[in-house]
């Protein structure tokens, strides 16, 4: 059964794409990730323009995120106030990203640009989380017992000024790193199509020292809200958000997830992270081939 | 649709018989109606010597300088296309055709779907569908639009859109059938003159594109955007997808993909005999986004920042909807 999908200008079979949205969904309830950095890609592998791929990504994105962020709210686990800092970031980022898409597409260049940006930011990561998996394996298998990681309370982030206090974190701290971490994964957003959490989580841990009990609350929070704004500036600028296909997505994806988040209660941590780790690894090898492999058409078109 | 399609077709094929039985008896008059025309019926056409371009297959080629056509089967003499002057003439041959739809719709379900083409050759001198008399050409045209090609090369190891030509009004859809190869109807030139067939599309570079890329690029550029565009679908030639279905009447069925942009297709048929240019017709037929898609579609380019507020409040709605529904089961 066939479908039109009528920003992407494309017929497409509706089981491909909901069972791709489901598969998705359910690694993402597997690994608790937002999913968004293989939704994109596998969208952008099936013939979807990149430039649709990035802007329904972001809308598939509200979808599945919507109700962990309403439900993180009512636990309390949202640091509301640094939240809005750094969606204000977000949103700047957003703008910026979405004008930038708008001159690459102009110039033609879009498609390179996402590719290496995915592959700067799957292998980085893949490659950390990796080894990170592996030397976890490796230590309990060697029978040590293992802490969580605690480093000092300070450093020169905190130094820097316009201070402000959040409390529900318990930070006293100046707002430019989580404006500019916002602004950054703001940005992600409005190029890559992802949600950002892959790199809004490490960064609360690591620069922000922000409490682990409220981290994935607050980026569950920024995230909602920057790729809706992200979403609706796509659709503004680029008109590159297709209804139908984030549908289609939605769809599958919340379906899958409530699989997957039950079939991620049975395995145990390291070996999920390894597991997500080669999967990204995967996705960073497909995009880095294309780019040096000659391509079989060597000219393409678009409407000018 | 389709079946709604064919119902329609053979209704008017019914009727545009009866039509030419009508006319072929008051001495060919062609019926024009609102939306067709017809176009160029230059009579000074017919009389010009021409050589035929290749010898038909079928039958026996008649030296256009012969006054008496030797027909295998039947004694009627029948004048040759430039009929001496003293002759007999019998009224040049009109063509006339339409479109099995005046308008097509583009739903949400559109997989593609084929346009017919069919029409009569008014006055035709043709004894039976398979005698090859005329050759008849096709070409349905969808609206132009600025196109970019760009072309990609190695630049440090990585495949990057290195340079670009931009074409003014490229056809969105072109689609060309005719009885036999276009080659063999008639003379490259004479298929150029009326820009018949894909390589004579007229493509027309940009300004810009035209001072910074040389000629023999520009040709790359071009054979490349016809490539892309038959790859897509959008550009498609059928040598033998013009059929004579009596002695006049003719039928071509053109598949229309999924992708062809909405707007208003001109279909174009042209009357050759023996390599030259009897007569040819324009029609048109309308291609429209209908239902939700059409409303999407709109939505989307017109009024953006409302159609990306809608997406993010389905998102949010089908997010705490399955919630929702999944909470209730798992709990």
């Amino acid at each position: 059964m066939h479908i039109y999908l009528p920003i992407a200008e494309m017929s497409v079979n509706i089981f491909l794409f909901l069972s791709m949205g489901a598969a998705v969904g359910f690694l993402s309830g597997l690994f608790g990730v937002g999913g968004g950095f293989l939704m994109t890609p596998l969208l952008i592998f099936t013939g979807v323009p990149s430039a649709v791929a990035v802007g329904t990504g972001a809308a598939q994105i509200v979808a599945s995120s919507v109700s962990g962020a309403l439900a993180q709210y009512k636990r309390n686990n949202v640091d509301l106030k640094l939240g809005l800092v750094l969606m204000a970031g977000g949103v700047a980022g957003a703008i910026i990203g979405v004008q930038m898409v708008k001159i690459l597409r102009e110039i033609g260049q879009f498609d390179v640009f996402v590719s290496i940006c995915y592959v700067l930011f799957l292998g980085v990561i893949g490659t950390l989380m990796m080894i990170e998996s592996l030397s976890t394996i490796k230590k309990k298998g060697a029978g040590q017992t293992l802490s969580a990681r605690r480093t000092g309370q300070h450093s020169w982030v905190h130094g820097l000024p316009f201070k402000m206090r959040f409390t529900r974190s318990k930070l006293y701290t100046s707002v430019l790193p989580p404006l500019a971490i916002g602004a950054f994964v703001g940005f992600l957003v409005a190029i890559m199509g992802v949600g950002g959490g892959f790199i809004m989580v490490p960064a609360m841990i690591y620069l922000l020292r922000v409490p682990t009990n409220v981290v994935v609350g607050t980026s569950l929070f920024q995230i909602v809200f920057v790729t809706a704004t992200a979403t609706i500036l796509q659709a503004a600028t680029n008109q590159t958000v297709d209804v139908v296909l984030a549908f289609l997505l939605m769809l599958g994806g919340v379906v899958g997830a409530q699989f997957g988040a039950s079939a991620g209660a049975k395995l145990r941590g390291e070996q999920l992270r390894f597991l997500l780790a080669a999967m990204v690894l995967l996705v960073c090898i497909r995009f880095a081939f294309d780019l040096v492999a000659e391509p079989r058409e060597l000219f393409s078109l678009a409407k000018g | 649709m389709a079946v709604r399609w064919n119902m329609s077709w053979r209704k008017a094929a019914v009727l545009s018989v009866v039509v030419v039985m009508a006319v072929s008896g008051s001495g060919g008059v062609p019926a024009t109606g609102a939306a067709t025309g017809a176009e160029g019926a230059s009579p000074e056409a017919t009389p010009k010597q021409k050589k035929p371009a290749l010898a038909k297959p079928k039958l026996p080629r008649p030296e256009s300088a012969s006054p008496i056509r030797p027909a295998p089967s039947v004694t009627v003499p029948l004048p040759s296309p430039a009929a001496a002057p003293g002759e007999r003439a019998l009224p040049p041959e009109r063509i006339e055709a339409d479109v099995s739809a005046r308008s097509i719709a583009v739903t949400a379900n559109f997989k593609g779907s084929e346009v017919v083409v069919f029409g009569t050759v008014d006055n035709s001198r043709q004894l039976s569908p398979e005698a090859g008399t005329y050759d008849v050409v096709v070409a349905v045209e969808g609206g132009g639009a600025s196109a970019v090609v760009r072309r990609k090369s190695n630049l440090g190891g990585l495949w990057l859109n290195t340079s670009a030509a931009t074409f003014d009004r490229v056809p969105s859809y072109y689609a060309v059938a005719s009885t036999r190869p276009l080659d063999e109807i008639a003379e490259s030139d004479e298929l150029a003159k009326y820009g018949i067939g894909l390589e004579n599309l007229s493509l027309t570079a940009a300004e810009q594109t035209t001072r910074s890329i040389n000629a023999s690029e520009l040709r790359d550029f071009k054979t490349a955007l016809s490539r892309l565009k038959v790859r897509e679908g959008l550009y498609t030639n059928d040598d033998y997808g013009v059929t004579f279905s009596g002695r006049s009447l003719f039928r071509s069925t053109l598949a229309l993909p999924a992708n062809v942009p909405v707007g208003q297709l001109v279909a174009r048929v042209y009357l050759f005999r023996e390599g030259v240019l009897l007569n040819r017709f324009t029609t048109r037929v309308g291609l429209e986004r209908t239902g939700i898609e059409r409303f999407i579609y709109e939505a989307a380019h017109k009024s953006s920042w409302l159609y990306g507020i809608f997406v993010v409040i389905i998102a949010v709605l089908s997010g705490l909807a399955a919630s929702m529904m999944f909470g209730r089961v798992g709990n």
